[in-house]
């Protein structure tokens, strides 16, 4: 025993390589999760980033007054009889007349497969700008028409000359055709904005499908529950912890609270189902009853780690506040709340977050659902970020799987702006004492 | 202060819910996914030709859609159920109990249900005895009744590719399991003479219980790997050949016609799955689609039998239509549909 | 008045008794505060709250209330003859609701609204350009029932602005009134804040009731056409189509337990010393950036999850681990779903952990430390035990993600029932087959889509069970400090 303080002996060489070990694991334990974050987020993103761009056929259309309106009146009445098969014709004869303009040899492609070319949602856009305006026929206007999915899919890798050759739905000749268009100038692949602002489109048509209606109703739900689960979770959890008389009763209700937060999520549908719909009489697909629904599945998720926060209060904060007279709210709303907001914030973050991802429940109140029209309010059909996810990875076209994960890219963006203002508070808020 | 600000917004949001009173404008659909598909895309073409809105479809599921039609009559209801399989008994009494009294059924074309593996692999020509030959847990094997050891599709038939034996096949959940039990496992049951090995070793009390014996001990399905149920949908049978390229899925006509470059499909009995064949009934495995209407709801909710037209009609149910373009069989006797939809013809008592 | 405009006046009204009262409290004490019992904005907070509260649940009630018992009036008015076969007064109801709110529009633009009543063709014509869609001509006793539920619809809301306006301005005068030096007006609102806290924890309670009976008459339903011990006991489940299922538990519940103890294994060890490092040694830019790094981890929809299962983790498992150790050859098994799972669930155990070693008395860790223990002892022997029942509350949430999620298990482990011990084997979960036997194509009424419900409130049951027990293991070892 040298009893040097210089040199270490060797229970004091293990205790500190133990240390050593001790601070490796964490940091490995760290370096793993952030590994399988990064990963998860590069295939989101390599997969969905395409979905934010799209590929637009720009060409003149000349609005035939012979085929949209015969009698020549332009009476409302008979312009809306006329349908968007005619609409698709008139578009599809205009690219070819536009094609031969340029001097483009159509390399062997059919009138059908030029036509082919322009997304059918064209027809329906076009057909809405005759309707709001008739003066348009019979005159030529410059039109930007979406290009039908597997020619966008040409532009972003997911289609090629070999697949298309044994793709039913297009064909090398409409591809090479594609190609020549781009040369000319009359086909781009823009910034979509579309994606954001449109509703969702049917399995025939992947390239117009877009994120509107369902950004919106996840916006209305993520109202609903912010606004009702943080005060109620927070003041239950608060009665629970600070003045409940620590009895059976209490007992029952926290066992009672973390076994509801271990109920699958669809139980919540079955239940919204139950209450929101059959008894109390709300519509079907609305986002009331979908943010009703997710604020009593989010509430015991909150209460947790918000009684957690509460608990891991020193009673010294407790006491000293009681000590110079403040009541027993007064305690717990000047003192013990203020400090355990980091955890009840960590708390709404996880639980707000799970909310938002969250398709299940939705399932049973008629939530998942292809929705067209845009909500006026908390009442009218919406549909949701994760529901448009969910029904777009089960669309049978390829062009919805870019989609999908541009969907995700959305909620991941969402939740991002939802995750940094909780830090932000969080961070206001964290102490140590 | 947030407790007032809590009882504030509590007592906005129940105010606002007093709007809700107003009246129902849009249709609303529930039920069978692989109707959603044509749903929708009916749906949508219906809302953009016409001045009402677009209704609202949902999947769910056949059985929940139809019990979704049943609770009753109101706008708190839906009005169509779309469904893969025929309207059951339990649910017309259902219907009755809850009021709803008149149902319209409407069959709007057959889904043809194939056999499909990696386009890169070999070809299959596959017939109902190899897939059950495949798939079942016991076969016949020189006249006896022995365990299903097949690892490879030679074992199974020699005429076959030599390739691992692996099945991605629909779950319980599905209505499509329901038809590739009755219309591929058990025809292939009787095609391999199991059947007849099965009724003579049961020991049911009489003949209708041996045959149901016989049946059930045909539907028993390998549980060593071989056959994969899929719970999902057909994108992850999809996924999931992606991630096995010698198994064998099976799909939808309609997903199938959308994913042909990726997907070889096998013929039955010699016939090439298509549109075509389907129709004519040469290839065997397809079942009818239908959805039905609540009566009472037409002539109150806007539309409503706007949309069974619109549905029913040539431009998209028919022959050369919207729908067939994207793989619905169409019915042959469309026309008598559309009759019975125009005289809004109640559905008769099942057989 | 509308509803909106008649809460913001309310909601003005109790503004000013905030400030009125706190103005008349310290009026009667002429400026000198220490006189009153209690702090002044407590008198503003108690005039406030008399002010609005009984006020607001006025409204509330009254709105609950009053379609039911005017519709009902209206409804009365309408005679058996005008609903159809087929149809229920429900129905026509929808018409007359429809046709109230295309009145309601037609008056704001139109005067000769007697005549168009007295011609229903005429009336849906004006209607359907008012953009109210009218389906058929109404008969004359839907317009007079309309009419009449339109009108009272008007009236009711006038009696209930009066009303309320009456409560509130009753409430208002009562709390000014009682404001006097010697007045507890600390204890008459902390009264109240108590039991809006003992209400809203009620609501916890209330949703365990609604679920439970939710689920119990379509569970008896299903014990009713499936023997109750075949569920529970059988070791096979194999739904099917047109009856001779058998639909044991047993392979569902081993499934999820398997599963979820996989991804425990998974997410505890590296949440935990995430957390610990995270809390304990890292810089605090470090941990500003990590932590909600980590918490998009839970963020991220299962759907991805589930892909990245299918695509990536199973064909992985297989080709390295299973294939070679001859454990079987399926792409999906408990491992893959258990270890995906696994990531997902990770900050729910270190974030929450993380907050809580963060809140133990840094009082604690300089004792220890001082006493010569190195960081690691410290946190092992005195942090660690200090933060034990926040850890297992962690622990618990991770446990009920893992138990209730579908996604991942569907596309990680498949959708078959197996009872085995092999974790390379595919296998499924209860609450895979709650979702699927749901939302499946098989009749409702049939025990294959009823025993949902059964499987439901089994799952209900066994977490409750699994809560009882980390309740008594927290008891048990918890320690407390100061």
């Amino acid at each position: 025993m040298s009893g040097s303080l210089f040199t270490q002996d060797p229970r004091t060489k293990a205790r500190n390589a133990a240390e050593r070990r001790f601070r490796a694991y964490g940091l490995g334990a760290i370096v793993i999760a952030l590994l399988a974050l990064v990963w998860l987020l590069i295939s989101i993103f390599s997969a969905g980033l395409p979905a934010f761009r799209q590929t637009f056929l720009t060409f003149p259309v000349m609005l035939d007054a012979a085929q949209l309106d015969k009698s020549g009146t332009r009476d409302p009445a008979q312009l809306s009889k006329i349908t968007t098969i005619t609409y698709s014709k008139i578009l599809g004869q205009s690219l070819e007349a536009a094609i031969a303009a340029k001097g483009i040899d159509l390399g062997g492609a059919k009138p059908k497969q030029v036509a082919d070319l322009i997304s059918q949602e064209s027809a329906a856009t076009l057909r809405n700008a005759v309707l709001a305006d008739p003066k348009l026929i019979g005159t030529t206007m410059d039109f930007s028409a979406l290009a039908s999915g597997r020619i966008d899919g040409y532009y972003k890798g997911r289609v090629t000359m070999e697949s298309a050759a044994l793709d039913k739905n297009t064909s090398p000749e409409q591809l090479a055709l594609a190609d020549k268009l781009k040369e000319a100038g009359m086909l781009s692949v823009r910034f979509n904005w579309g994606f954001l602002t449109m509703p969702d489109a049917s399995d025939k048509r992947p390239e117009a499908a877009g994120l509107g209606i369902a950004i919106l109703g996840s916006f209305m739900i993520m109202a609903v529950v912010l606004v009702l689960s943080l005060p109620i979770g927070v003041a239950a959890s608060i009665y629970l912890e600070e003045f409940a008389p620590k009895n059976w009763v209490t007992d029952l209700i926290e066992v009672n609270i973390a076994n509801l937060a271990a109920v699958p999520s669809i139980v919540y549908g079955i239940l919204g189902l139950a209450i929101f719909i059959n008894f109390a009489g709300l519509p079907q697909s609305a986002p009331i009853v979908g943010g009703l629904v997710l604020t009593l599945m989010t509430l015991p998720r909150i209460i947790i780690p918000t009684r957690a926060a509460l608990k891991a209060v020193p009673p010294s904060i407790r006491d000293a506040a009681l000590g110079v007279g403040a009541s027993r709210l007064q305690t717990v709303f000047h003192h013990v709340l203020p400090l355990a907001m980091p955890g009840i914030l960590t708390g709404m973050i996880i639980g707000l977050a799970q909310a938002l991802g969250e398709t299940a429940p939705l399932l049973l109140i008629g939530m998942v659902a292809f929705v067209r029209d845009f909500p006026g309010g908390l009442f009218d059909p919406a549909s949701a970020l994760p529901v448009q996810v969910y029904n777009w990875t089960q669309r049978g076209d390829p062009g919805f799987v870019e989609r999908a994960s541009g969907a995700i890219i959305v909620l991941l963006i969402f939740l991002i702006i939802m995750n940094t203002a909780a830090i932000l508070l969080r961070r206001k808020f964290e102490r140590r004492w | 202060m947030s407790f007032m600000k809590l009882s504030v917004s509590t007592a906005a949001i129940l105010a606002a819910s007093t709007f809700a009173a107003s009246a129902r404008d849009q249709i609303q659909i529930s039920g069978s996914s692989t109707v959603l598909p044509y749903a929708t895309i009916v749906a949508e073409a219906f809302g953009e030709n016409t001045d009402f809105a677009t209704p609202v479809v949902e999947g769910g599921g056949s059985g929940a859609g139809r019990k979704k039609l049943c609770e009753g009559v109101g706008e708190n209801t839906i009005d169509i159920a779309n469904s893969s399989s025929r309207i059951k008994q339990s649910d017309i009494d259902l219907c009755k109990t809850n009021g709803v009294n008149e149902i319209m059924e409407v069959r709007i074309g057959y889904d043809g249900i194939v056999f499909a593996s990696d386009i890169a692999g070999p070809d299959f020509a596959l017939t109902p005895a190899d897939l059950y030959g495949a798939l079942a847990a016991n076969v016949a094997k020189d006249g006896a009744i022995a365990a299903n050891t097949a690892k490879s599709w030679k074992d199974v038939n020699a005429a076959l590719p030599d390739q691992a034996l692996q099945l991605f096949i629909p779950g319980t959940k599905h209505g499509t399991r329901e038809v590739f039990d009755t219309k591929v496992i058990e025809e292939g049951c009787k095609a391999t003479g199991a059947y007849d090995l099965f009724l003579a070793a049961s020991t049911g009390a009489d003949d209708d219980a041996k045959k149901k014996d016989a049946v059930a001990k045909c539907n028993e399905l390998r549980t060593d790997g071989v056959s994969v149920d899929i719970d999902g949908d057909y994108t992850e049978t999809l996924a999931r050949l992606d991630a096995n390229k010698t198994a064998v899925g099976v799909f939808g006509l309609s997903f199938y016609e959308n994913n042909t470059d990726k997907l070889k499909v096998a013929t039955i009995d010699g016939i090439v799955p298509s549109v075509e064949t389907i129709a004519k009934g040469e290839y065997p495995v397809s079942r009818p689609l239908y959805f039905y209407v609540k009566k009472a709801h037409i002539g109150v909710i806007p539309g409503l039998k706007e949309y069974i037209q619109f549905f029913v009609s040539d431009e998209m149910a028919g022959p050369d239509g919207v729908l067939a373009g994207y793989g619905l069989v169409p019915d042959p006797e469309l026309a008598a549909t559309q009759a019975a939809v125009e005289a809004e013809t109640p559905m008769a008592p099942l057989q | 008045m509308s509803t909106g405009l008649l809460t913001l006046l309310v909601a003005a009204l109790a503004i000013l008794g905030m400030v009125m009262g706190r103005s008349r409290a310290v009026a009667a004490v002429s400026g000198d505060i220490r006189k009153l019992h209690s702090l002044p904005f407590f008198y503003g907070r108690f005039t406030a709250l008399l002010t609005a509260v009984p006020a607001f649940l006025l409204i509330v009630v009254w709105l609950l209330a009053q379609p039911l018992i005017i519709e009902n009036r209206a409804a009365a008015l309408l005679s058996p003859a005008d609903i159809p076969d087929g149809s229920s007064k429900a129905l026509v109801m929808t018409d007359v609701r429809r046709i109230a709110e295309g009145l309601d529009r037609l008056h704001e633009s139109r005067t000769d609204i007697p005549a168009l009543k007295a011609d229903p063709a005429a009336l849906k014509a004006a209607m359907n350009a008012a953009g109210v869609a009218l389906q058929s001509d109404p008969a004359p006793s839907v317009i007079e029932a309309a009419e009449a539920l339109r009108e009272a619809q008007g009236r009711s809301r006038l009696y209930l602005s009066i009303a309320a306006g009456i409560v509130a301005v009753g409430g208002f005068a009562w709390g000014v009134s009682r404001i006097k030096p010697d007045f507890r007006a600390r204890n008459a609102t902390e009264v109240f804040t108590m039991w809006l806290l003992i209400g809203c924890s009620l609501i916890a309670v209330l949703t365990t009731v609604g679920i439970v009976a939710s689920m119990l008459f379509e569970t008896g339903h299903f014990f009713k056409l499936y023997p109750a011990a075949d569920f529970f006991f059988s070791t096979t489940w194999s739904p099917r189509f047109g009856g001779g299922s058998s639909l044991g538990i047993i392979p569902l519940v081993w499934g999820t337990l398997y599963v979820s103890f996989i991804a425990l294994l998974v997410a505890v060890p590296i949440g935990l010393m995430s957390a610990i490092y995270l809390a304990e040694y890292a810089s605090k830019a470090t941990r500003a950036w990590v932590k909600p790094a980590i918490e998009i981890l839970a963020g991220i929809p299962t759907i991805v999850y589930g892909l990245f299962a299918l695509i990536t983790v199973g064909p992985l498992l297989r080709d390295w681990i299973a294939q070679p150790a001859g454990l079987g050859d399926s792409s999906s098994s408990v491992m893959t779903a258990g270890l995906v799972m696994g990531i997902m669930v990770i900050p729910f155990v270190s974030s929450l952990s993380d907050d809580i070693i963060n809140a133990v008395p840094q009082s604690l860790r300089d004792g220890s430390l001082g006493l010569g223990a190195t960081p690691s002892e410290t946190v092992r022997q005195v942090v660690m035990p200090a933060a034990l029942p926040g850890i297992v509350g962690a622990v618990l949430l991770a446990a009920s993600r893992a138990i209730g999620e579908t996604m991942i298990v569907v596309m990680g482990a498949g959708a078959a029932a197996k009872l085995s011990l092999n974790p390379f084997e595919a296998m499924t979960t209860v609450t895979v087959k709650i979702v699927s036997q749901l939302t499946g194509d098989t009749e409702f009424a049939s025990p294959e889509t009823l025993v949902a419900f059964a499987l439901g409130l089994t799952l209900f049951t066994l977490t409750l069970a699994l809560n009882i027990l980390a309740l008594y293991i927290v008891r048990k070892y918890r320690e407390q400090y100061e």
